[in-house]
């Protein structure tokens, strides 16, 4: 049994009222059903349709009442289609009467008008459901702002008969589904992150120390690394000021040019002042204005023309600043390693704090004899405690040997001491020795070994951090700048808790070093356990102080590095603790907040409630501590049904009352899951709130704002996706790699992110839905453009450009697109039959039945075959009972012949045989390669195309399969479309503001429009 | 629908049960319960567990010896203290794990010891899932915690001077390559981990919960609606059931343990806090694990009595030096006394396995305890041979009571990792391959 949908049913709809006749009654319509139609499927159809074996299942017996018409219509409005075609009775069988045959013909056509003007506006029955696991990947994502996709591990969701994944006929729940459900979202609960003002998200779980330290490290790495501190920038961003008339901007100022060359406003007017202003006769400074003053002037307005020049400044900036730098010890006490925390932290902050200064020992009096390199002491001698800073000795060493190799910088004539050593303290003030230290070993400042430790201080085993970026902050950021790295450094803190994780290590494994018990041994655990209360660390600074003290030898530097180190212990984890206790209400806040957007609605004061009532129950009762209640709250929201279904809650309950408007906030809902398969944002909820969105002024704007952002390449993706069925491309594993290497994992993205990113442009640019059949452009990024023979496009396959010209090509449109002539190949061969009927089904929306059971199979490699596919196919077509099909789609297949098995062009078959492109339509027509289906289509079945995109679009918009009172708006939506030049926007503005879109109801459904496919 | 609500009624509802921490609880604890559905299924066989112990930077390889089978096996003074359990005992000698060596000290010899991945160096840490996590995966779906990973020292994070982190030190268990299983270091709370308001059992909590969200819209729906929310809530109710069966371990433990007429062993909940002194500390962690395999509660735990590079000591062996530094003189009396010690742990965590009767034998016959070091000789951080002892027959998997010895084997005969296939094997997870290996441990 052989279906073909009634095509251009709106003539069908439309004849009898445009003949002027009165719409036949129900009464009418039953009683010819009686008369006439029963009469005449017993007389000629019943013989094969008829009984337990009826053909093609189709029986048309068991049809006694025009109810089992109504109910089944999409069966008779196709055996009214074969009627009309004749291909129904079969030649060889009795043939009707022509007469009586339109009769019945025009019964079923009637039929289906009464039918869809009874019920019209009728918004069918729109099921809860789950969210599909697209839906639940990317509300996840919205809501937690990290691409977590936690339903990668779920099943595969199954289509509804209309090819859609979002509807609640095919989506349903199971306990193992459930359970996945849970891991899911313990999963999300698991990358939250407690801040001080809320909650947030990270890419990875948060449950360990060392994933609480990457994600914390990670963002103050990354602010550094973003800001602009290389000194040739800045040079070349003052050259340009200085040629900003040459170069065309005589207007410009410091702030213009620095905003322009991307680097600090603050600092580049220093930066001016020191190199073109200032009035420097010796030192460095005065060495860079000389270079500086035979920089190159610009030539034709090239902006970077000096760049070379402004790089060897740098070089020299960057020598001079290695050369001068001054290196400081830990304090000597004897008893105790130099390593000692609170010894190593005072060397560290003369560091940190004594950047902008300079060593004077490094400059060479004339008349004064050269320093002589100090034994470097070898660094077995570390492990003695007691021992004065090795480590520093030896850079020192390296460093005096360093100046010696390089002395040109450094000399000083004699008597001039003072005039150099003031002209180094202003280049040392201008010219930091470093703007922040990313990382640090412990054989710190020599970072020859020991990379890698991101903020680390630098201490032997012992963890710790130490922030060292003074001159970051006075020199290069600004106000908000400033602030914002203070705020990632006292997260680093609350989040990561590393200060007091340093103290208790330092406690449990060094502290013993005060009692003389060797440096890896720790303090005896205090019965009470509050090892970071401030009595028990300022009792270990009091035994720190009394053994300095112990010793008249010490340095006096030592006492004061005790005094800080551990106060600095002591604020630091008092304000950690202060900073918890303040977070905690707002953590709440943040998970009613969540709850909010998770439910994608808002939360009644009972909702609220019973939120933190639960919290404070599995903390108080369950003995959670306050982060686990926090995720397993999360947990709860996640697993409510409020969140992971989907249902439009009507403001009064109504089971099978007459359709209902939506509320606000349903409406928004529905908004937001058709165009951006997502939870709705908070302009749109904020829009349902104030009441407005169910004005039609606002829902257009609405609409139109959501089709312009990002999100919209979801609706790419899901709609068009399921639609073309390449939307599980990016897992098609039926190329055979070794035949065609160049399929690769970023070829294959690239051929499905090619419809995506055309359509996206498409919906993006409003552009006429009729360029996914003629468009003469495509999208490509440079995997794409290779396999096309297309000119090179360079960067990473993320860039993607538009080709104008891809017609040229053999490209353009979807049609000759690779991903749907890679899909429809079996592999090692190209597939005529699964490409015509991808284009004939897919893409014109014509409803073809399975083949039947017993079909001689094609062979798997093309290179193998006696003939090529084109002759085996028409073969195949000599056979009556095939040709009924296969002459529907084989020539919209055949003509792609010259598109290979990975969808590229070719002039020969895998046999080496030339491949022929040119096929006879349906229609008799006839036509090659691309251009001639384009035509074909053009001249017969633009309007099935048409017909197809606003039966899909609506299927897709309602979550449901369509229904026979679906066929108005489906009228009004192909009108619109004609008249808007087959653009998109008007479409989708016509689908929201459908009744169906609207409003809501209860109840049975009607017949669906058309048979299920597959 | 009844049925159900009777059922309901009979039981105590879920979060009255649920406990504080801080609460003083002693086992048994759920005999006031009744444990509804299927609970007359006897066990057709029962659980297999395996517990991990490990100490880090070496044993006094002078004293570690092992000759012998049966009632003819020797063991030198360190190994002597299981010689009441000698018969239960496999002594393994001569294995290794190619990895670890090669890259420096400690850390990098260490990070990799149950997993045999390829430990990274510098601030991104990179790891294997061990041994431990990939029997716990398999076998602790239906247990209260999937495993338990206790310490008696709290981990460190710094940096070596080999620039591994010094988490490779302090973990031994690996739930992914990019991170740890966190350490419980307090008794009390490895105690709670195991009952009521932890673990898996959590999610019952969520799950009620879920059900009233569920059953406060159902009011609000049509009928329609209310058919796809149904779904919902029965999908809810059966994984609940599922978790629910979790609780009728105790009830399983205590007939199993019928036939010697001795109920299940009972414990006090900890005290909160660390305890003052190591042996305390230690032996409470083997009693947690001891009455966690005995209940059913897990089949799988770990117990890092002492870390690579510790920094424990040990006034009570009268050493003076912390584990470490004395490790850098290992051949004395005093390093021979602290591992001596920590082995000692081992024993006395099989003694009190072995004398928790279940089906004709006892629990420790159940299980495969592995006590290992990182290190062979602390003063020369030789890891070319690794101490390593198997307690347990495994459910009759795992023969007993022998001296095996590798050193000769040659090197691809005598991989740890092949030890860990073996041992799988006998945990019913089948692999092609763990860390190095690809082939079974022979004559294991």
């Amino acid at each position: 049994m052989h279906f073909r949908r009634i095509a251009r049913v709106s003539l069908l709809l439309a004849a009898p009222l445009a003949a002027g006749a009165a719409p036949a009654t129900e009464v009418e319509l039953e009683r010819r059903f009686a008369q006439t139609v029963r009469p005449f499927v017993t007389t000629y159809c019943v013989s094969c349709h008829g009984g337990k074996s009826a053909a093609a299942q189709f029986d048309l017996q068991s049809y006694e009442k025009m109810a089992d018409v109504v109910r089944d219509h999409p069966h008779w409005a196709l055996l009214a289609d074969r009627l009309r075609a004749g291909d129904m009775p079969p030649k060889p069988m009795k043939q009707p009467d022509a007469a009586v045959k339109q009769q019945v013909i025009d019964w079923v056509g009637e039929v289906r008008s009464h039918e869809a003007r009874k019920h019209a506006g009728d918004p069918g029955i729109v099921l809860a459901r789950r969210l599909s696991n697209a839906e639940y990947n990317y509300t996840i994502r919205d809501l937690t702002g990290v691409d977590i996709r936690p339903a990668r591990e779920f099943p595969v969701d199954p289509a509804n008969p209309e090819g859609f994944d979002n509807s609640g006929e095919s989506l349903s729940m199971s306990p193992s589904l459930l359970n996945k459900y849970l891991q899911a979202a313990r999963e999300v609960a698991n990358q939250m992150v407690l801040k001080p003002d809320g909650i947030a998200f990270a890419p990875h779980p948060m449950l360990v120390e060392t994933d609480r330290e990457k994600y914390t490290i990670q963002r103050i790495v990354n602010f550094y690394e973003q800001q602009p501190t290389d000194y040739a920038d800045y040079f070349l961003a003052a050259w340009r000021y200085k040629h900003r008339a040459a170069l065309g901007k005589p207007a410009a100022t410091l702030a213009s040019v620095a905003a322009e060359s991307k680097v600090s406003p603050k600092y580049l007017p220093m930066i001016w002042q020191a190199i073109a202003v200032s009035k420097e006769e010796v030192g460095p400074l005065a060495k860079l204005q000389s270079m500086w003053l035979v920089l190159p002037a610009p030539q034709r307005g090239q902006d970077d023309l000096a760049k070379d020049g402004c790089v060897a400044m740098r070089d020299y900036a960057v020598r001079v600043r290695e050369l001068i730098a001054k290196h400081y010890y830990s304090p000597i006490m004897r008893g105790l390693s130099s390593t000692s925390q609170p010894l190593m932290n005072w060397k560290l902050n003369q560091f940190a704090n004594r950047r902008r200064e300079y060593d004077r020992g490094a400059l060479l009096l004339e008349g004064e004899g050269l320093p002589t390199v100090p034994e470097s002491p070898k660094s077995g001698a570390f492990f003695i405690p007691g021992n004065f800073d090795i480590v520093g000795r030896q850079a020192q060493a390296k460093l005096i040997k360093a100046r010696l190799a390089d002395q040109e910088p450094l000399r000083v004539p004699a008597g001039q001491r003072e005039k150099y050593a003031a002209a180094f303290a202003r280049f040392a003030n201008v010219f930091p020795d470093a703007f922040y230290i990313r990382e640090r070993g412990r054989f710190f400042p020599d970072l020859t070994q020991d990379k890698g430790r991101l903020l680390s201080a630098g201490f032997h085993n012992v963890m710790g951090y130490f922030r060292d970026d003074l001159p970051l902050r006075q020199l290069i950021l600004n106000e908000k700048q400033t602030k914002e790295l203070e705020t990632l450094w006292a997260e680093f803190d609350f989040i990561a808790d590393h200060t007091i994780r340093t103290y208790t290590q330092y406690f449990f494994n060094q502290s013993g070093e005060i009692l003389g018990n060797g440096r890896e041994s720790g303090s005896e655990r205090p019965a009470d356990m509050a090892i970071t209360d401030s009595r028990v660390i300022f009792g270990l600074r009091d035994q720190y102080l009394a053994k300095a003290a112990s010793n008249p030898q010490n340095d006096p530097l030592v006492k004061e590095a005790i005094e800080a180190h551990f106060s600095f212990v002591n604020a630091a984890i008092r304000a950690v603790e202060k900073a918890r206790a303040e977070a905690e209400p707002k953590h709440l806040a943040a998970l009613t907040d969540f709850a909010q957007r998770a439910y994608r609605r808002p939360l009644t004061v009972a909702e609220k409630a019973d939120l933190l009532a639960y919290y404070k129950e599995i903390r108080e009762k369950s003995g959670l501590t306050h982060e686990e209640a926090m995720r397993d709250s999360l947990v709860g929201v996640l697993m409510s049904p409020d969140f992971c279904y989907r249902i439009d809650l009507l403001d009064t309950r109504s089971s099978n009352a007459p359709a209902q408007r939506l509320p606000a906030f349903a409406l928004a809902n529905r908004l937001s899951y058709f165009l951006w398969s997502s939870a709705p944002d908070e302009t749109l909820l904020k829009k349902a709130a104030a009441g407005q969105l169910q004005q039609p002024a606002v829902l257009m704007a609405e609409v139109r704002r959501m089709l312009k952002d990002d999100r919209a390449q979801r609706f790419a993706t899901e709609f068009a996706g399921h639609w073309f069925d390449f939307r599980r491309f990016e897992e098609h594993n039926a190329v055979d790699r070794t035949r065609f290497p160049q399929f690769n994992n970023d070829l294959r993205q690239a051929m499905f992110d090619e419809p995506v990113r055309f359509i996206s442009n498409l919906i993006q640019t409003d552009g006429s839905a009729l360029d996914l059949l003629y468009g003469k452009y495509t999208f490509v990024n440079p995997p794409l453009a290779k396999h096309y023979g297309m000119p090179e496009v360079t960067g990473k396959p993320d860039h993607w450009v538009r080709v104008d010209d891809a017609k040229n090509y053999g490209r353009g449109g979807l049609l000759a697109m690779s991903v749907f002539l890679t899909q429809n190949a079996p592999g090692l061969r190209t597939s005529p039959v699964k490409r015509g009927y991808w284009v004939a089904k897919r893409v014109l929306g014509e409803a073809i039945p399975p083949p039947p059971p017993a079909v001689p199979e094609l062979p798997q490699d093309e290179a193998k075959a006696d003939l090529p596919l084109r002759e085996m196919l028409a073969k195949h077509r000599e056979n009556p009972s095939c040709a009924a099909c296969h002459a529907r789609f084989d020539s919209l297949g055949l003509v792609f012949e010259g598109y290979g098995p990975v969808g590229e062009k070719r002039d020969k078959d895998l046999a080496g045989r030339p491949v022929e492109v040119q096929a006879t339509f349906p229609d008799g027509s006839q036509g090659a390669g691309l251009d001639g289906v384009q035509t074909y289509i053009r001249a017969k079945r633009e309007k099935d195309f048409q017909d197809n995109l606003c039966r899909k679009l609506l299927a897709y918009a309602l979550g449901r399969s369509l229904i026979l009172s679906d066929e108005i708006t489906i009228d009004r939506m192909r009108a619109r479309m004609v008249a808007s030049g087959n653009r998109f926007a008007p479409l989708i503005e016509t689908v929201v503001t459908s009744p169906q879109f609207l409003t809501k109801r209860g109840g049975e459904p009607h017949g669906r429009t058309r048979p299920t496919e597959e | 629908m009844a049925a159900q609500d009777q059922q309901k009624n009979n039981r105590i509802p879920r979060r009255a049960v649920l406990r504080g921490a801080g609460v003083t609880m002693a086992l048994p604890w759920l005999e006031s319960l009744q444990v509804r559905g299927a609970t007359t299924k006897a066990p057709t066989a029962f659980p297999k567990r395996f517990g991990v112990m490990f100490m880090g930077c070496g044993v006094n390889e002078n004293q570690w010896s092992s000759t012998g089978d049966g009632a003819e096996m020797k063991l030198s003074k360190t190994l002597s203290v299981l010689e009441p359990l000698k018969h239960k005992v496999n002594v393994i000698d001569g294995l290794y794990l190619k990895m670890a060596t090669g890259q420096g000290i400690h850390p990098a010899q260490t990070g990799s010891l149950l997993s045999g991945a390829v430990i990274h160096r510098g601030p991104i840490i990179h790891a294997g899932t061990t041994i431990d996590q990939v029997m716990a995966n398999k076998v602790g779906q239906d247990t209260a915690q999937q495993s338990l990973v206790l310490a008696c020292e709290q981990p460190m994070t710094g940096y070596h001077e080999t620039n591994f982190s010094m988490a490779y030190s302090s973990h031994i268990s690996w739930q992914s390559a990019d991170s740890p299983v966190p350490n419980e270091v307090y008794p009390s709370l490895a105690w709670d981990s195991l009952f009521e308001n932890r673990g898996s059992l959590r999610n019952l909590s969520i799950l009620d919960r879920v059900k009233d969200r569920a059953g406060a819209l159902s009011t609000k729906i049509s009928a329609t609606d209310k058919s796809k929310l149904d779904e919902y809530m029965t999908s809810v109710r059966e994984v609940e059931r599922r978790i629910e069966k979790t609780r009728e371990t105790k009830t399983a433990a205590d007939d199993a343990a019928k036939g010697k007429s001795k109920p299940a062993w009972a414990m006090d909940r900890p005290s909160n806090g660390l305890p003052e002194d190591l042996r305390e500390h230690a032996r409470l962690m083997c009693d947690i694990i001891a009455i966690a395999f005995q209940t059913d509660k897990t089949r799988v735990a770990t117990l890092l009595l002492a870390r690579d590079l510790s920094a424990l000591y040990y006034p009570f062996l009268n050493v003076k030096e912390g584990h470490h530094a004395a490790s850098h003189d290992n051949l004395s009396d005093g390093y021979e006394r602290i591992t001596r010690f920590h082995l000692g742990q081992l024993a006395y965590l099989a003694g009190k396995l072995d004398a928790m009767p279940e089906g004709e034998g006892t629990v420790l016959d159940n299980t495969c305890l592995m006590w290992l070091n990182n290190l062979w000789s602390g003063r020369k951080h030789d890891n070319t041979r690794l101490p390593l002892v198997l307690v347990g027959g495994m459910g009759g998997a795992l023969k007993t009571g022998r001296s095996l010895n590798y050193m000769k084997a040659g090197n691809e005969n005598r991989k740890l990792c092949s030890l860990y296939l073996s041992l799988l094997d006998r945990m019913d997870i089948k692999l092609d391959r763990f860390g190095d290996a690809t082939e079974r441990l022979t004559d294991l």
